[in-house]
């Protein structure tokens, strides 16, 4: 536990000088939220609405945070751990190797937690945001979804041949989904025909968990979502344990 | 009693053979050189008994313990030095050391290691921006952190001054007398002279000396022992030339 706290702790020490991480996951949702709060205000999230635009879309800036560490911060910095040998290093400790898999992982939940955190008071405090459903049911949801856009990352950065390729493959997932998803540009203001296209992106099913939740709609709108991110989730561990490269 | 034993290790890459039917050991409190030119399979070997790349043959024990079945136990007390030792980008000296140091349970502690090879100063720098001797040092310090019985020291003191390598040794030297079993590298056949008890010369994966650094000038006929080192090594054909 000591050693987990102190890897953990200086991982973040590194993490925070490089500053990415800080803002993508932390700064930029809250900015995103701020522009959304401004432009749309109080607004009903369409005509007759009980719940404001901004309601419908806490959810998938939640989102944004969970996309960055899991898509792009972790597979970058599993490869390029391995690519140097820093994972063959403990290797030859005490310890697994694994841990420092770990350590990495719970650094990406704190961002995001912070991430949810300070979205939640901006959104309460400055935008009148108010949860409708369930706050157990949202934190099932948003940890459903960490879990499997976690997996995806932890399957890039473990079997991408070199830092390189998976920093390709982290760019190909994680801008497509942030922008595609509805974590920035909110889903409702496509048209149909690209909310179609979209729906194939595993954060578009990610966010309309968390948004149903956010707004206590009844749960089976998202069954078909819920096992989707699921199977994702699944596919990729166990890809990412079968294939995992240590070196 | 014996801080290694290896017993017919044999390494392959595909058909290529790194490391060839090789058995040696390393008695406590000794320090064993293990030398060869660039690929004759000294890496490949440490590698092989550290447990990080599989051996296709053979058996090794390390402070009589199997490193691969126990190794939780080997590597608590064994310290050790990559050829191109790997850090993070961002890491800084004082946060390597800790980390380090958190994965063992009963460290040594680095603040007084980092003053011993006369490092301390370098504390809060980032470990790319110090000097190739400076980092090379650390390492070494590093590999002294979890107070080993047994370190691996992959080419000791390359990068380092004159100055800094007679301090090494003298470390080394001090640490031999408290009992410290050391496995080295190197390319100079200066620090393997004051340094090796023992000394095993590779080439191409076989050994082709076993023995002191006395032994290998006496059983070569040469005066010196870099013309000892070169005699084992060198081609077969070089020397049918000269």
């Amino acid at each position: 536990m000591k050693t987990f706290r102190i890897l953990l702790k200086n991982e973040l020490k590194m993490s925070l000088r490089g500053m990415d991480m800080l803002i993508f996951a932390v700064i930029m949702p809250i900015i995103v939220l701020i522009i959304l709060g401004v432009v749309f205000g109080q607004k009903p999230a369409f005509e007759g609405a009980e719940y404001s635009f901004l309601d419908q879309s806490f959810g998938a800036l939640c989102s944004i945070a969970i996309c960055a560490g899991g898509v792009m911060g972790l597979p970058l910095v599993i490869s390029d751990y391995r690519s140097r040998q820093i994972l063959k290093r403990y290797q030859v400790t005490p310890i697994k190797p694994s841990l420092v898999l770990m350590v990495e992982v719970v650094m990406y939940v704190i961002y995001a937690v912070i991430s949810l955190f300070s979205l939640f008071f901006v959104a309460t405090c400055f935008f009148g945001f108010k949860m409708r459903g369930s706050f157990g049911l949202f934190l099932l949801g948003y940890l459903l979804v960490m879990i499997s856009m976690f997996s995806i990352g932890m399957m890039v950065g473990g079997i991408a041949k070199n830092s390189k390729i998976a920093g390709v493959i982290a760019s190909a997932l994680y801008f497509p989904m942030l922008v595609f998803s509805g974590a920035t540009l909110p889903y409702e203001v496509m048209p149909v025909s690209m909310q179609k296209i979209v729906n194939v992106l595993p954060l578009t099913q990610g966010i309309k968990i968390l948004k149903n939740a956010t707004l206590g709609l009844p749960t089976d709108n998202v069954t078909g979502a819920v096992i989707f991110m699921l199977l994702i989730g699944v596919i990729c561990s166990i890809i990412a344990v079968k294939f995992f490269r240590w070196e | 009693m014996n801080a290694i034993v290896v017993k017919n290790l044999t390494k392959k890459y595909g058909t290529n053979i790194a490391v060839d039917n090789l058995s040696f050991q390393v008695k406590k409190g000794k320090v064993f050189g293990l030398l060869g030119a660039n690929g004759a399979g000294k890496s490949s070997t440490i590698e092989c008994i550290l447990g990080t790349k599989k051996m296709d043959a053979g058996e090794v024990s390390i402070l009589e313990m199997n490193p691969i079945k126990e190794r939780t136990q080997v590597f608590e007390r064994v310290g050790f030095q990559f050829q191109e030792s790997k850090y993070q980008e961002l890491v800084k000296v004082e946060e390597l050391c800790e980390m380090t140091a958190s994965v063992y349970k009963e460290p040594q502690s680095y603040e007084d290691l980092l003053t011993a090879f006369g490092i301390a100063d370098k504390k809060k720098e980032y470990v790319k921006e110090l000097s190739g001797g400076e980092r090379q040092r650390l390492f070494i310090v590093l590999a002294l952190i979890p107070n080993p019985e047994l370190v691996f020291l992959d080419e000791l003191t390359t990068g380092l001054d004159a100055r800094a390598r007679r301090d090494v040794w003298s470390i080394l030297e001090k640490l031999k007398k408290q009992g410290l079993s050391i496995l080295l590298t190197s390319h100079y056949m200066d620090e393997i002279k004051a340094l090796c008890d023992e000394i095993l010369i590779l080439k191409k994966g076989k050994m082709v000396f076993h023995g002191t650094v006395e032994e290998a000038k006496s059983e070569s006929g040469k005066k010196y022992f870099e013309d000892a080192y070169l005699w084992y090594t060198d081609e077969e054909d070089s020397h049918e030339n000269i």
